[in-house]
């Protein structure tokens, strides 16, 4: 018996279920208690011990009904010509098995000799190059091997330990950019989400407790300690800041970045009102506030209300200085304290006027402002792209291209800006040394090499 | 020994009708001594199955409700600050006797410390749940209810409990179990629980039931409710289910409806009666909306 538990196990591992070795000696003990009384108490048996998350019940039962097939009772036939079939195809399968690897092994040189023979055709530069050395025509090979590997069982992802990322460009392959995400697709973001969460959560709690070594909070001391007769066993202290930071969140939903902004509208909507206060708008030519939408509304639901254009209208061309002018007149008024600003867009202008002094007084009353573009760093001074114009105003400029990447971005904010209002904090003295000489932001882009540094509200207020 | 047969029987005769993995579960972990983890939508009867075990099995219940911030003080055991000092204060006169047979600080000290024991005894502490559960002589039935809605420290904290059935105290040094008690607790997938806590327990997944097992589950429950309007009761919570409702019905709504019908003396289901009974399965506006509409189509 434990013979055939260790092999459905195997099989249960292949299919990306993780069962630990404690488990499958579970499973044993607990067949051995329960009996093998029947087909479906055995099942309930192996499911008990094995499984022990709801999202791979389905693929057990398939792997139990798979390794336990009752095909032998069903189809009534004689076991012997079952045998003899058995064989046959045993014997089928070896003799493709071996077609196959020959097949394989023809193929293997031939491939090579094609792309030499390129080589030697095309004198183009090129081409040399991506034919150069023999790690091309290897790569291939084993590209097909993996396919052919595929092919025949499915691969086992029991390996697979690395965090599901999720590429921006998903959302580009998609024909329509109307489409909502998938169930799996939600879930992949939402571990991603919750993993910074936690990370997130476990710090905010290390920091809480430092601001929590302040003065002594007296009264409150003695109310905590009045059943010790009020000595002070417990201590109250002064908490030196009660409020969240602010963000407000600026997305350009046309066509051009939809995909990006999609991320991060998810993003916003399990951030909202756990860690911080986020006030989100949307924006093509106008500027629309979502803030409230986001609060009620499932995401999926929101996004399609977006993608109809019903919030703002999806048919024009994306005006940034228009929006920047928008959101200073209606806005910028009643933003308490001073928020971070986060911009996300290509800053793809559309040769509209830019506007960039309206952008200027915007950062006056932010605290800290940074610039996501899913665009790559070299297409920047292409065509209509004004982000070398509004760069110049913003503490940071950052490529995003997937998940992983937008949620560490947030993530490293979200530090920035609990370091933000204290004077000086451990953190900053450790993780955030002081460059030797100012850094001026106006040079950002002509100097060469090297990123800025991490934005310090200290040198900021000297220039 | 108990079998799987008996469970189940045992279960029906305290009004919870279980299906083949519930009773496996509870006969396994009776047997293995192992914790079980169940997982459901709100409402299936996974507090209910502890409630029902704890009643007909004879265990005491100890319930353990976990919220965010829980902590080994609210879970395992405390020190009673206020009656060790109040027993320090009582007793300063014989203190004073005691040591004043000590020539010096030094041999005082010494002597008093001879005597801590005495203060960090079990005298002075105080038993939470899960202590009381492993300390009390009878097999108790410890509830961890909605474990999801507590942190990952606490779950740490669990695990040295749930595996070894023991609990470290600094002060007093390791306490094991008199007797192990069945230990149950319950999760709505809130927030994913460690593959740590996972590992050490049986696994439960209890969704919604089958028709048959639903319309068992009404009539056991109020036998005076006909089977007809039962089967129609059920078969129209399942439809209510399919629909994209923000909360779906669960089997304590169906109760609750099957309840108020039970009072109402309904015969039949029209849709007056689900229009005017609706506040039992559908708890938002919205859904009451869908469910009034859903019933004037099947029930023209």
């Amino acid at each position: 018996m434990e013979r055939i538990i260790t092999r459905f196990v195997n099989a249960l591992r292949e299919r990306g279920i993780r069962v630990s070795p404690g488990e499958s000696i579970d499973a044993v003990h607990a067949l051995a208690l329960g009996g093998v009384g029947g087909r479906e108490s055995v099942r309930a048996l192996l499911r008990l011990t094995l499984v022990k998350n709801v999202n791979d019940i389905p693929a057990f039962e398939e792997v139990f009904d798979r390794f336990f097939s009752t095909r032998q009772d069903s189809l009534g036939l004689d076991p012997m010509d079952l045998l003899g079939a058995m064989i046959h195809i045993v014997e089928g399968e070896q003799l493709k098995a071996d077609a196959h690897k020959q097949r394989r092994e023809d193929e293997g040189p031939l491939l090579v000799t094609d792309e030499e023979v390129t080589a030697d055709e095309l004198k183009d530069l090129l081409a040399l190059e991506e034919t150069e050395g023999e790690t091309a025509g290897a790569e291939i090979m084993v590209k097909l091997d993996g396919f052919r590997e595929k092919k025949q069982s499915p691969p086992s992802d029991f390996y697979m330990k690395s965090p599901p990322t999720v590429a921006f460009h998903q959302g580009v392959n998609k024909s329509a950019a109307a489409v909502p995400f998938t169930p799996e697709e939600l879930a992949d973001i939402q571990e991603v989400v919750s993993r910074m969460l936690v990370r997130i959560r476990k710090d905010v709690r290390r920091m809480k407790e430092m601001e929590n070594r302040g003065k002594l909070h007296v009264i409150r001391t003695i109310q905590k300690n009045y059943r010790h007769g009020m000595v002070p066993f417990l201590l109250s202290l002064r908490r030196k800041r009660k409020e969240k930071p602010r963000l407000v969140v600026l997305c350009d939903v046309s066509y051009s970045v939809s995909h990006a902004t999609r991320f991060m509208l998810l993003l916003l909507h399990t951030l909202q009102n756990r860690l911080m206060h986020v006030r989100s708008f949307i924006f093509n030519r106008d500027l629309a506030e979502i803030t409230a939408m986001l609060r009620n509304m499932p995401v999926n639901c929101l996004l399609e209300t977006i993608d109809r254009g019903e919030i703002v209208n999806l048919d024009d061309n994306s005006d940034y200085g228009n929006v920047f002018l928008a959101f200073k007149k209606k806005h910028l008024e009643n933003m308490r304290g001073k928020p971070a600003i986060i911009i996300m867009g290509d800053a793809r202008n559309n040769y509209n006027e830019a506007n960039e002094w309206a952008l200027e007084e915007i950062r006056e009353k932010a605290g800290y402002m940074l610039w996501l573009t899913p665009d790559e760093r070299e297409t920047w001074q292409r065509g209509d792209c004004l982000i070398d114009l509004y760069g110049a105003y913003c503490d940071r400029v950052e490529v995003v291209r997937d998940v992983d990447e937008l949620s560490r971005m947030v993530e490293d904010l979200f530090y920035t800006l609990y370091d933000h209002h204290d004077t000086r904090t451990w953190r900053q003295a450790r993780h955030r040394p002081k460059t030797e000489e100012p850094y001026d932001y106006r040079t950002y882009y002509t100097r060469k090499g090297g990123a800025a540094p991490a934005f310090d509200p200290d040198v900021r207020r000297q220039w | 020994m108990i079998t799987e047969q008996e469970v189940e029987d045992l279960l029906r005769s305290g009004g919870y009708i279980a299906d083949e993995s519930i009773s496996t579960a509870v006969f396994l972990a009776l047997r293995m001594e192992k914790p079980i983890l169940i997982e459901g939508p709100p409402g299936v009867g996974k507090t209910g199955l502890a409630k029902t075990l704890s009643q007909v099995m004879d265990f005491p219940l100890v319930r353990l409700q976990c919220y965010e911030g829980i902590d080994e003080g609210k879970a395992l055991y405390d020190w009673e600050y206020g009656k060790q000092l109040l027993y320090t204060q009582l007793l300063r006169t014989q203190l004073d006797n005691y040591l004043s047979a000590s020539v010096d600080l030094r041999a005082a000290v010494e002597r008093l410390s001879a005597e801590e024991s005495l203060f960090f005894s079990q005298n002075f502490l105080v038993q939470r749940p899960i202590l009381r559960s492993f300390l009390s002589d009878k097999r108790s039935l410890l509830l961890i209810d909605e474990i999801d809605r507590s942190g990952d420290e606490f779950e740490a904290l669990l695990l040295e409990c749930l595996s070894d059935f023991q609990v470290s105290i600094p002060e007093l040094g390791v306490i094991e179990a008199r007797t192990r008690p069945l230990v149950i607790l319950t999760s709505n997938g809130t927030r994913m629980i460690s593959d740590a806590l996972r590992r050490r327990c049986l696994f439960l997944y209890i969704g919604y039931p089958e028709f048959e097992r639903e319309v068992s589950i009404v009539c056991a429950r109020f036998p005076e409710l006909c089977e007809t309007l039962a089967r129609q009761m059920v078969d129209f919570v399942r439809k209510v289910r399919e629909l994209n409702l923000r909360k779906a019905p669960s089997v304590s709504e169906t109760l609750d409806w099957a309840q108020v019908l039970s009072i109402l003396h309904t015969s039949r289901l029209t849709p007056e009666v689900v229009a005017n009974t609706v506040g039992t399965i559908a708890k938002h506006q919205a859904d009451m909306q869908q469910v009034n509409e859903l019933a004037a189509q099947v029930f023209r």
